[in-house]
């Protein structure tokens, strides 16, 4: 048994290391994220199908437009940039957020939230130009994979924008109680998992599949 | 488009007397309890004890509650099937055209699959999983909650279809291109979808919620190779669920931005690849199953310790064939599409494999075995639910082993042999684990046993029903009756239909003396109260709560010392003829009940019935108003309320009073 | 369940656990990785001093190593025992993304190969 197990005030008698578990119930600092760990997970799982989807349906474009005619790297490269300098403000946040530091933190999470307008603003530009010159979901299966899975990362960046807002209206009104702390940890590991999903998305859909 | 969409006043089936007559019965009987309930001003009892409940005791009574009345309409479908298969051969239409009877069957399917099967397990799964660790609850209580309301207004959302519109004909899986717009434009696909996704939603959060609480949640301990196998297989159920529902998430997600937006992930134009829906759906559909027998397997585990008065045999094994199936299980997908056309090397890889998940559920029958062997078999109704499961079970897994060889597979596949076996597996493996679980927890949930004798008249319904039911369709199938038949051409099967109806008939005797069972049980509770708490002479923490437990279930988190914690502290016990030093009390902090679930359920329901029909405005306010109530939820100062130390000490003082009393008569007689 | 900020028997993913200086600077080296990770892959993907057929291996091979980065940097998913249970359900995860993928990836393109419709009766279906 742990010198830390005594000091929470939990004993039993049993001498054999027990592993895992011997301490009772975790707190809910832990317990929270990891359900949200595990939720950031099924997520992942998620978009694992709709990748799955793109992969089979690449080559379906039904002698419409291909992915060669359609993506700008350049578009691409500054989506990228402005999704990982928002993933690095956002993890500032949670910094000064555990020091209680009201101004910093909601300057870290209002630049995490404009970077990821910039995003979500260059994303919309791009499908928008694509639906006007006939290159739009319905056209053909690759591009409904495309903007479905494309889309549905853009869908979960907006969500997590109203989350954000949220957040900082909460912090705002109700300082950094416990519980919001949890939740501001959580939005991070959410924006965090949406910036690896965006690393896999421009590597497969805008690199690989504008290769030569 | 008008105010209401595509809804007109034709939507309802005034041309259709079953379907009308069936919802103007159902609306009744709603209304009539509804009113009763008012009448006996039990409303606000039912409000603030089970509906805005975050205890997940009260929330696994309400998943069984919603699995068992579904359970009727479900069979209310397949006796209409054994009716129409019975009466239309040869000559003879039947009673249901083509168009009614592939919406029964895709009706059946559905509501057994996703809200009786699936409900009941998961409640069974909330009910148990707390107290068997030992702790207060799960680790998100209010979320659970709202996990409920969501799988409740998917199981709304079908039965509206009887009455508004009509249900999918596509069986219950949905396969395009026939559930595309351009072959199923009406709203049946559609309510399909919508409901799926809306209670496919709480079903992961369950999953979220049920492996924190086993990885993080546990007593002082309690290390995972202490915890029950009960456990042990909720883990793994609830890793699948995690694992495979955003497939499923995502197969419907496709097919309605097909049906809505015109896109063309499935359609036989544009590129669509109708094969790529088979292959997602069966991705979530074959992990689905076990996520269904998993907790079945642990529920009979359970009774076979308890009863034999024995600890399980080979508990390591046990978890071990767990891990494994549940891994196992997400690499043999494709065995239900052998015949698509993936070729012999794709075909024999899944074919191995299909095998190979065979193989630790053998493991598991042994031991279930060798614990009932040298032990001394108490013969209550969850026993014969074991034992009538073990010797029945086998069979159906051996035609599913037989399934799995390719070759096998493309003369048997979609025939009625195919629905025998998985009859054959489901009923035995999860039906009959329902039931037996039902018998087994009742009086830990209600202070009072249900009675045997007729506990065990349903069971011999079930058994002989369910025999009657099923095996002549492996016949059938040999013989080349595919299935889904609204019409039977060949005479010759008459008598094999006629006893498959019989079978069908006496299932249907059983489900209702389930009913009677109930009522009579309540009726004469006082001959069977459960008043130490511990009825079957258990072995696990459940049975250290009195019955029922109070909310916070445990007054002081017990202390566990070795595997059977609850069996060896008895034991110690009666050994020592005293309880252990009574523990330091203290005031309990518990979640405070929540309307958000039934609220949030309520828009969501909204929503979802005005995407089916087209109402836009109403689906955007939906949207909103869930939002809006999230928001309001997450805005709230008050997580929790505290039970002052003087109750706790209470209510532990009197189970501990009642417990000596109990003690000393065991040793007295020992 | 106690509230005890110096818990450190297991660690929340994503939470930081040190000195102010060390958190930041965790960042900021993740950051940097990350952005050399996506300027490389950019250029390879536009170069033509790699073997063509590699590229597409390189590419992969820089993606997961960002996500290796941004799983270490910015959710602090370490090897340590205190983070066993996150790195257990991120293995999992993992494992089913890559049975759907690959097994979705490997099925589909045989029955591509063995089923999807010869060019007579797909180029039947494009002219509507």
């Amino acid at each position: 048994m742990t010198s830390e197990a005594a000091s929470i005030g939990l004993t039993h008698g049993g001498s054999e290391d027990t592993g895992l578990g011997h301490r009772g119930p975790e707190s809910k600092s832990i317990v929270v994220p990891y359900g949200f760990w595990l939720f950031v997970l099924s997520d992942m799982v998620l978009f694992s199908a709709l990748f799955a989807t793109y992969a089979t349906l690449t080559h379906a474009t039904d002698g419409g437009p291909t992915a060669l005619e359609l993506f700008s790297r350049k578009l691409v490269a500054v989506e990228t940039i402005a999704l990982l300098m928002s993933s690095f403000v956002c993890g500032l946040a949670i910094i000064t957020a555990k020091r209680s530091n009201m101004l910093w933190t909601q300057v870290w999470l209002l630049l995490t939230g404009l970077l990821g307008a910039v995003f979500l603003f260059i994303e919309l530009y791009e499908f928008g130009s694509m639906i006007a010159e006939g290159a739009g979901p319905q056209r053909s299966a690759f591009l409904s994979a495309f903007f479905t899975l494309v889309g549905c990362h853009g869908a979960h960046v907006t969500a997590g924008l109203l989350w954000l807002g949220t957040m900082m209206a909460q912090i705002w009104a109700k300082g950094f109680k416990q519980h919001i702390l949890r939740r501001l940890l959580c939005f991070s590991i959410f924006w965090h998992a949406l910036d690896i999903i965006w690393v896999a998305i421009f590597t497969i859909v805008y690199l690989i599949g504008t290769l030569p | 488009m008008t105010l209401f969409g595509r809804l007109t006043w034709g939507s309802i089936p005034f041309n259709e007397p079953i379907p009308l007559i069936t919802s103007l019965v159902m609306m009744l009987a709603i209304a009539a309890i509804a009113f009763w309930v008012w009448r006996k001003g039990w409303w606000p009892y039912l409000w603030s004890e089970y509906i805005t409940s975050p205890d997940h005791k009260r929330i696994g009574v309400m998943y069984i509650v919603l699995g068992l009345l579904m359970f009727v309409r479900g069979f209310a479908d397949a006796i209409m099937m054994r009716a129409q298969q019975s009466l239309a051969i040869g000559a003879s239409q039947g009673y249901l055209p083509p168009e009614h009877y592939n919406q029964i069957f895709s009706a059946h399917g559905t509501i057994m699959i996703f809200f009786v099967a699936m409900p009941l397990v998961i409640g069974f799964m909330n009910f148990v999983v707390p107290l068997q660790l030992g702790v207060r609850d799960v680790a998100f209580p209010t979320m659970n909650n709202v996990s409920f309301w969501l799988t409740a207004s998917g199981a709304l959302l079908v039965n509206l279809s009887l009455f508004l519109g009509e249900f999918a004909r596509t069986g219950w899986l949905a396969f395009p291109p026939l559930s595309e717009k351009a072959f199923s434009p009406g709203v049946g696909v559609d309510y399909y979808l919508v409901a799926l996704q809306i209670s496919g939603v709480g079903t992961v959060l369950t999953g979220v919620n049920f492996v924190t609480t086993i990885l993080k949640i546990r007593a002082p301990g309690m290390s995972y190779l202490r915890m029950p196998v009960f456990c042990w297989t909720a883990l793994a159920s609830n890793l699948l669920i995690i694992a495979a529902f955003p497939v499923l998430t995502v197969s419907l997600a496709l097919l309605m931005l097909d049906r809505y937006l015109g896109f063309h992930f499935f359609t036989n134009d544009g590129g669509g690849n109708s094969m790529l829906y088979m292959n997602l759906i069966w991705v979530w559909g074959h992990p689905e199953v076990y996520i269904l027998v998993l907790p079945a397997f642990g529920i009979y585990s359970e009774v076979a310790a308890t009863f034999s008065g024995k600890p399980l045999f080979g508990y390591r094994s046990m978890v071990f064939a767990t891990l494994f199936i549940c891994i196992v299980s997400f690499c043999v997908w494709l065995h239900h599409f052998f015949t698509m056309g993936a070729g012999a090397n794709v075909n024999a890889v899944f074919g191995i494999a299909s095998m190979i998940i065979g193989i630790p559920t053998g493991v598991k029958i042994y031991n279930w075995l060798f614990t009932m062997y040298g032990g001394r078999l108490r013969f209550n109704v969850p026993v014969y639910y074991l034992i009538g499961f073990m010797l029945l079970f086998v069979g159906g897994g051996l035609t599913g082993v037989l399934l799995a060889i390719p070759p096998v597979d493309f003369i048997t596949h979609n025939t009625l042999f195919l629905v025998a076996h998985f009859h054959h597996v489901i009923i035995p493996g999860v039906v009959f684990a329902i039931f037996a679980g039902y018998h087994y927890w009742f009086p830990k949930a209600f202070g009072f046993t249900l009675d045997e004798r007729l506990g065990k008249a349903v069971f011999w319904c079930w058994f002989i029903g369910f025999n009657l039911a099923f095996m002549p369709l492996y016949v059938l199938g040999f013989w080349g009756g595919t299935r889904r038949l609204q019409h039977i051409s060949d005479p010759s099967w008459a008598p094999w239909l006629h006893v498959a109806f019989l079978g069908a008939a006496i299932i249907g005797l059983g489900l209702a003396l389930t009913v009677v069972q109930l009522l009579y049980s309540i009726k004469t509770r006082d001959r069977r109260m459960d008043v130490t708490g511990d009825p079957w002479d258990g072995r696990t923490l459940e049975w250290l709560t009195l019955s029922p437990p109070p909310h916070y279930n445990f007054a002081v988190l017990p202390d566990v010392h070795g595997e059977e914690a609850y069996w060896t502290r008895k034991q110690t016990a009666i050994k020592q003829d005293q309880l252990i030093k009574e523990p330091d009390y203290q005031p309990i902090e518990m979640p405070v009940n929540t309307p958000t679930g039934v609220i949030v359920a309520f828009f969501a329901s909204v929503c979802g019935f005005a995407i089916i029909w087209y109402i836009w405005w109403l689906a955007i306010l939906g949207l909103i108003g869930a939002f809006a109530i999230f928001v309001w939820y997450a805005w709230r100062d008050e997580h929790e309320h505290i039970i002052p130390v003087e109750e706790v000490r209470a209510n532990a003082r009197e189970r501990r009073r009642i417990r000596m009393e109990h003690l000393h008569q065991l040793s007295q007689s020992v | 369940m106690t509230e005890d900020e110096t818990d450190l028997i297991d660690v929340a993913p994503g939470a930081p656990h040190n000195n102010i200086m060390s958190e930041v600077v965790a960042y900021v080296i993740g950051l940097a990785l990350a952005l050399i990770l996506t300027g490389i892959a950019f250029w390879v993907a536009s170069t033509s001093a790699l073997w063509g057929p590699g590229i597409a291996t390189g590419l992969v091979v820089l993606a997961i190593a960002q996500m290796g980065v941004h799983l270490v940097f910015f959710l602090h998913i370490t090897s340590g025992p205190d983070n066993t249970n996150n790195v257990l359900a991120l293995a999992f995860g993992v494992l089913i993304v890559f049975l759907v993928m690959v097994g979705t990836i490997w099925i589909m393109s045989h029955m591509n190969a063995n089923m999807m419709a010869g060019p007579e009766i797909t180029n039947l279906q494009m002219q509507h």
